[in-house]
């Protein structure tokens, strides 16, 4: 490509403030993810995202049938997906809660944890599929999505998703202490009379509701990817928790410039290049580990 | 005497089925009380319960004091968390949080003086996991200390140390009993420590409790019959 970097930056400048704010989000979640060892949910939850917004296809003509979409039409809803993204986000967000609430539910009843978040994720995926079939926007679409089309990402969009996850880091920001207690010894917290279910709740929450927000705008790869890589590349170079937080965060930035320039530079697919150089960040710590051995 | 903690008649348990019950029970300032008794016996549902964490099935419980302060089992914090022993100890004032804020001034003083109470103050920013079990038992001591307690409860505080280990968290036990008043209970599967340490024991078994003194009630010949009958030769009411 021979377009200059500033017209490209202009060009898709919703697109990559997007990937930036999931790349300083989407790795703090992950980083309690990792640490409560539920990694696995970074991958799975996403894909049920995904299913949510397929289904949200496939339920699509007969909701603004019988319920109506701010006035659109079924053509113009299937045809410009940005119009009807509040709709999507909604179905992404009731499949993700649903999924994760499903996951907590057999927690509790079972510590088989991998191999019940692993059936969790067949179980998505083949959904997903199923209901591509059945939606008229059909395979290549839902192609499309998991592929993640970061770039195609608009102004309103951008401002959905930028909304949200603020309301994430807010959250994050003011109660991380506590997320990180219950999830450490939940025990003590509730000898301590912390509010356990309501901390755990709020953690519920927020994960979903960036993953929902996120997957819908910039696709599961991604999502996936920051969530689950720069926690695990943070975690051999960080001595506490409050430096932990810091430098998972700043992976996942770093991944998202890095990508951006790899993408740019080499004509790559943004996701992919995203989540391959949150990959290469690991190997400065997995050296690090071997030289502390 | 100031009493801290009461139990009459309580019973504990799981799923509405009682674990141990009929437990008559008086805590008072200054109290050094060992809960011992047989593998699977029911210690920990009675420690659990004491703590708050099981509900009371029958009986009342009454705790007289809010400075309560506990420390768990130390194999029950996943080493994965890269943690300072500064935010461990600063855990214990976590309930006191206001939510925008970080952690109050005095609270870090508190936890500093907790630190330093225990022995660790050079330690104070070393990793929670790259420490000893002895040390990381003297951690979570110095976070139950955050509560200011006028009752600790440990549970297994020596288990898993090594001797020198575990007669260092025994002298701060001590201390903490004799020089603060703080009534101590533990539970632990370690009978020789707990008849050289505690005052009263706890014998539990097979969901009943017994009361008795440590030295008395676990005495090697009273052991036998206690492990075989669930009964001592006499019994001592606390």
């Amino acid at each position: 490509m021979d377009i200059p970097w500033a017209d490209r930056l202009a060009l898709f400048q919703f697109a990559l403030l997007a990937a930036l704010c999931a790349g300083l989000v989407c790795p703090l979640l992950g980083a309690l993810l990792y640490l409560r060892r539920t990694s696995f949910y970074g991958i799975t939850l996403p894909q049920f995202a995904t299913a949510g917004v397929v289904f949200g296809f496939v339920a699509l003509p007969w909701w603004i049938e019988h319920i109506g979409l701010g006035g659109l039409s079924v053509e113009v809803a299937l045809s410009d997906s940005h119009a009807a993204m509040n709709y999507h986000v909604a179905w992404a967000a009731v499949f993700t809660f649903g999924g994760l609430l499903w996951l907590d539910f057999l927690a509790r009843r079972s510590r088989q944890d991998v191999g019940r978040v692993a059936a969790a994720f067949a179980i998505a995926s083949a959904a997903t599929i199923l209901f591509s079939r059945l939606s008229v926007v059909g395979a290549s679409f839902v192609e499309e999505l998991l592929h993640g089309e970061v770039l195609g990402v608009g102004l309103h969009e951008f401002e959905t998703l930028a909304g949200l996850l603020s309301l994430v880091l807010l959250a994050f920001g003011f109660f991380h202490k506590q997320l990180v207690f219950v999830s450490y010894d939940r025990e003590m917290a509730l000898v301590l009379g912390v509010r356990v279910f309501a901390f755990e709740t709020l953690l519920t929450l927020i994960t979903g509701l960036a993953i929902s927000v996120g997957t819908m705008t910039l696709g599961p790869l991604i999502v996936f990817g920051l969530l689950v890589v720069p926690p695990l590349a943070a975690r051999a170079w960080s001595r506490s928790m409050k430096s932990y937080l810091i430098l998972s965060s700043a992976f996942g930035v770093l991944a998202v410039v890095l990508g951006v320039v790899a993408s740019f530079e080499l004509d790559l697919p943004l996701s992919a290049a995203i989540v391959a150089v949150a990959g290469l960040e690991l190997l400065p710590g997995l050296a690090l580990n071997r030289l502390r051995r | 005497m100031t009493t801290l903690l009461q139990l009459s008649g309580v019973s504990f348990g799981y799923g509405g089925k009682p674990i141990v019950a009929g437990v008559d029970l008086s805590v008072d300032a200054g109290d050094f009380i060992g809960i011992v008794g047989p593998n699977g016996a029911g210690k920990t549902t009675l420690f659990r319960g004491i703590l708050g964490l099981l509900p009371v099935l029958s009986g009342h419980m009454r705790r007289l004091t809010e400075a309560v302060g506990y420390v768990p089992q130390r194999e029950n914090l996943d080493a994965i968390y890269p943690v300072t022993v500064e935010e461990v100890v600063e855990m214990g004032a976590y309930s006191r949080l206001k939510s925008l804020g970080g952690i109050a001034r005095a609270d870090r003083e508190l936890a500093s003086a907790c630190i330093e109470r225990v022995g660790l103050t050079d330690m104070r920013r070393a990793p929670f996991s790259s420490l000893s079990g002895g040390q990381r038992q003297r951690v979570l001591v110095a976070r139950g200390l955050m509560a200011s307690p006028k009752l600790l409860l440990l549970d297994e505080p020596t288990s898993g140390v090594d001797r020198t280990a575990q007669a260092r968290i025994i002298e701060l036990l001590i201390d903490l009993n004799q020089r603060e008043g703080m009534a101590i209970l533990l539970v632990s599967h370690q009978l020789a420590m707990v008849r050289e340490t505690v005052r009263k024991v706890l014998w539990v078994s097979e969901g009943h409790v017994l009361h008795g003194d440590a030295n008395e009630l676990l005495r090697p010949e009273n052991l036998d019959r206690l492990y075989a009958t669930g009964e001592p030769k006499s019994t001592a009411k606390a």
